[in-house]
């Protein structure tokens, strides 16, 4: 039964050859538009280049990932050519959330993944790379409760555990990790905006709105951090689980945000950090 | 080795373009103006201050945080909206800290000069950030607030 996918492979591989797509030695392509990037805390500071522009010291505290020098007056230009600590390491964009603590102690993030990918909307051919200096905040700082909070909150190993938009109680061994989906949707003409989210959307049935009309790669943060067991003191900078937010500044490299959006999310495939799809 | 891409150039080359068309920044806010750093301090004091009036009860502080509000609001260019409610603001007291101040005269001493001292470093922050004239008289009139207030509520 496997003959005809063997031969399809192969035929494939000798079309990619000549035209000097890179082949995986091995497997088949994953048909998920998927490709990602790995950071790891950079530093903390009670900064926030969007919501506080220039104003240091003046906003609650964030844990900073990639981009090095990222603090309160950080702009497009004082970003580039920065490094960073994403894998991959030309990911020198800048991401931010507010600190957890267990009551006055922080506890950083020890997982700390984004993926960009091109699902939510039904057309992944169209999808546009990130505009480069986009600003884009997601979830709701000011939640007072689940009805106006999108965080998502369950246990990574512990999948019994519901999930939920408060801090849940993971078992022993396992670990807290919180979702948050960016919107992917953006109105083609403002890298930022006065409120900071009204230049982005999310899709509606499976497509951008004509208000937001040009779709851009979804990125989804994914953190994980050494907690578990009761959830009694804690707590973000920002207040309850509920307020999870986080922020992204943009500053891919053109080609290399060009060349993913390209090669895994426009034909739906899954690339590794390079970039590059099996 | 760089793959070779040459069938694709001339789309590189277009979408280059195009992309560097629909990328560039926002146009920036007239020198001196009410820009984007002056509209996040106002709303941010006006947040602080009236968390501050739950916290103090010295008649001067009172008078000054209700001072510094009518400028503040004078200052907004559209309706106020409160981004820093139930946050761990510096300066900001936080309803944690107003509930315990109230049954503990030692702990609201404490708070109220943590509140002091964090705004200060703040204001400080803003005065070398802030170039719109109006905001920042604002910001020199709540700075030597700040500054005589430490000195009253020195134990």
């Amino acid at each position: 039964m496997r003959k005809p996918a063997l031969q399809l492979a192969a035929v494939l591989s000798m079309i990619a050859a000549t035209l000097s797509i890179p082949v995986a030695a091995q497997g088949e392509p994953v048909r998920v538009a998927e490709f990602v990037a790995d950071c790891q805390l950079s530093h903390r500071l009670p900064d926030d280049p969007i919501v506080l522009p220039n104003l240091a010291g003046a906003s609650h505290s964030h844990d900073f990932f990639g981009n090095h020098s990222t603090n309160a007056r950080s702009t497009q230009h004082s970003l580039e050519g920065q490094t960073g600590n994403c894998n991959p390491a030309v990911d020198i964009s800048s991401y931010w959330v507010p600190t957890m603590y267990r009551n006055n102690t922080e506890i950083a993030p020890t997982g700390i993944t984004f993926y960009y990918l091109g699902e939510g909307v039904n057309n992944p051919a169209a999808i546009q790379p990130t505009p480069y200096g986009l600003k884009i905040v997601a979830g709701n700082a000011k939640a007072t409760g689940d009805a106006d909070s999108i965080a998502r909150w369950s246990c990574l190993h512990a999948g019994q555990v519901n999930p939920s938009k408060n801090f849940v109680e993971c078992p022993a061994g396992t670990m807290l990790e919180t979702y948050l989906d960016f919107p992917q949707c953006w109105n083609g003409r403002d890298l930022d905006s006065a409120d900071h989210k009204s230049h982005m959307s999310y899709p509606v049935a499976g497509g951008c709105p004509s208000s937001h009309p040009v779709s851009v790669p979804k990125l989804r943060m994914v953190l994980r951090y050494p907690v578990n067991g009761s959830t009694a003191g804690l707590r973000l900078s920002s207040g309850t689980g509920q307020t999870m937010h986080g922020d992204f500044f943009n500053v891919w490299p053109r080609a290399e945000m060009e060349r993913r959006v390209r090669n895994c999310l426009n034909v739906v495939l899954k690339c590794d950090h390079a970039g590059n799809h099996g | 080795m760089r793959p070779r891409r040459q069938p694709r150039i001339a789309a590189l080359l277009l979408a280059g373009l195009l992309s560097a068309c629909q990328q560039e920044p926002p146009p920036p806010v007239p020198q001196n103006g009410y820009g984007a750093t002056e509209r996040a301090f106002v709303e941010l004091s006006i947040a602080t201050d009236e968390q501050a009036l739950k916290l103090v009860d010295d008649p001067s502080l009172i008078e000054n945080r209700e001072a510094e509000l009518v400028e503040l609001r004078k200052l907004l260019d559209a309706p106020y909206v409160n981004n820093h409610a139930g946050h761990d603001m510096p300066g900001m007291p936080t309803d944690a800290e107003i509930q315990l101040a109230s049954t503990s005269p030692d702990a609201r001493k404490q708070f109220v000069h943590a509140h002091l001292t964090e705004q200060l470093e703040v204001l400080r922050s803003a005065g070398t950030a802030i170039t719109h004239p109006p905001t920042a008289d604002v910001v020199k009139l709540m700075e030597s607030h700040r500054t005589a207030e430490l000195t009253l509520t020195e134990p």
